[in-house]
């Protein structure tokens, strides 16, 4: 668990890692997005607006699993307190806002000309929104603790516990009837609903934004770290 | 027990207890935080009458009628069991509004049973294929 | 209904979003992490 406590070394990993991250992030997306963009074919029953799965699903995905990380890096904070989890927890809210909004609005598009309505306060939305205010409220406890100077405790327990609203996304349209369809790809054994020739796309553009979001989270991080270095720094000189 | 281990059952009893009790009562929540009434439920446990709700479910195949109006049109919902409700609604359905295919209606239940809606979603199901994969599959779709 | 509007708005606004995102990251890091060298020295 503390192999990376020493930021230096952390450092030493990232760096490449931010470059090598961030293009085959690039690359992936290109390729997922060209080819759901123009290779992919139209689908039986929704036509064209079938194409807006290849941005909305990867953003759902990454605003879902940005929050199960911020979940684990306030676990490790709180019970390890390793030292770089605080600093994971708020270089992951940003990114992860961003991404939940994206959902949001691709969602919104989507749904104009399938469902026939850009919004509707079924239980899939709703915890969507949800999803959105609590990495507002993550990212302004954090600020405020940042001022503050403490160890972001407060920020931690509250990453921990927003994890609930995890699974009642998931389960939201299995739970209460709702105008969102089920979950198409079963990650526990019974493959997918979509056909091989949509699932490509949606997997390489998945993969493709996983890893840009990777490349980004890392470069929050080592902002903050170079931000703290030069703090102390401050501190030291003014003392 | 060191400081670490108990600060990690202390936390994770916390986690499990808050979870437990927020799942407990999200499921419990089923019949107010459900979007629409199935046909089924409707049938089960009666819909309120009074006030406008939404119910859903798929369009029975051949039920579409078209009234001389050009607007106006009756069909039926289903769902997986024999419940159906009989639906009229005066207006433009989304492209997506097709026999054998999923639909919220929002409206009132009139006193004979007729539910007179005054919006209509298309909802469709969790599988996406291209036309010449779909053949006759997307005529057996489900409600979730 | 025609869909492309939708299609394209939905991509534009990810692409937008994530580009923006992604360059306003990386100034930052550049920035604090210039910060960080010039105080070394």
């Amino acid at each position: 668990m503390h192999i990376f406590a020493n930021p230096a070394r952390f450092l030493k990993l990232a760096r490449p890692l931010t470059l090598w991250l961030g293009v085959g992030g690039a690359v992936l997306i290109a390729l997922g997005l060209g080819s759901g963009l123009f290779l992919s074919p139209e689908d039986y029953l929704q036509g064209e607006s079938v194409r807006i799965l290849y941005v909305h699903v990867p953003a759902a995905w990454l605003a879902m699993g940005g929050w199960t990380g911020i979940a684990l890096a306030s676990l490790s904070q709180l019970v390890w307190k390793h030292p770089l989890a605080g600093v994971a927890g708020r270089a992951i809210a940003l990114p992860g806002a961003i991404f939940t909004a994206l959902c949001l609005i691709t969602g919104s598009l989507w749904g104009r000309p399938t469902w026939g309505t850009y919004w509707e306060w079924d239980g899939r939305m709703t915890s969507m929104l949800i999803l959105l205010f609590l990495y507002v409220g993550y990212i302004a406890l954090a600020e405020a603790d940042r001022e503050r100077g403490g160890e972001g405790r407060v920020t931690a327990i509250f990453g921990l516990l927003g994890a609930i609203n995890i699974p009642i996304i998931r389960y939201s349209v299995e739970w209460w009837n709702s105008l969102h369809q089920g979950q198409s790809i079963s990650f526990s054994g019974g493959g997918s609903s979509i056909d091989t020739s949509m699932l490509w796309p949606l997997l390489a553009s998945a993969l493709g934004f996983s890893l840009l979001f990777g490349a980004i989270v890392l470069m929050r991080m080592r902002a903050i770290l170079a931000l703290q270095k030069v703090e102390a720094r401050m501190r030291r000189l003014a003392a | 027990m060191k400081a670490k281990h108990q600060r990690l059952t202390l936390l994770l009893l916390a986690v499990v207890a808050v979870l437990g009790a927020v799942l407990l009562a999200m499921s419990s929540l089923k019949d107010q935080a459900a979007y629409f009434y199935a046909p089924a439920d409707v049938t089960r446990k009666g819909a309120p009458q009074a006030r406008t709700i939404r119910i859903g479910g798929m369009v029975e195949e051949r039920s579409v009628r078209h009234a001389g109006d050009g607007v106006t049109m009756d069909f039926l919902v289903g769902d997986e069991t024999d419940a159906v409700i009989r639906v009229r609604f005066k207006g433009i359905v989304p492209d997506l509004f097709k026999e054998g295919s999923g639909v919220v209606a929002q409206g009132r239940f009139q006193p004979d049973g007729l539910f007179v809606a005054d919006e209509i979603l298309a909802k469709h199901d969790e599988s996406y294929m291209p036309p010449e994969a779909a053949g006759e599959r997307h005529k057996t779709g489900s409600l979730k | 209904m025609n869909p492309w509007p939708f299609i394209i708005g939905a991509y534009a606004v990810t692409i937008l979003g994530v580009v923006g995102l992604s360059l306003w990251s990386w100034i930052t890091m550049r920035r604090a992490e210039a910060d960080a060298e010039n105080l070394r020295r």
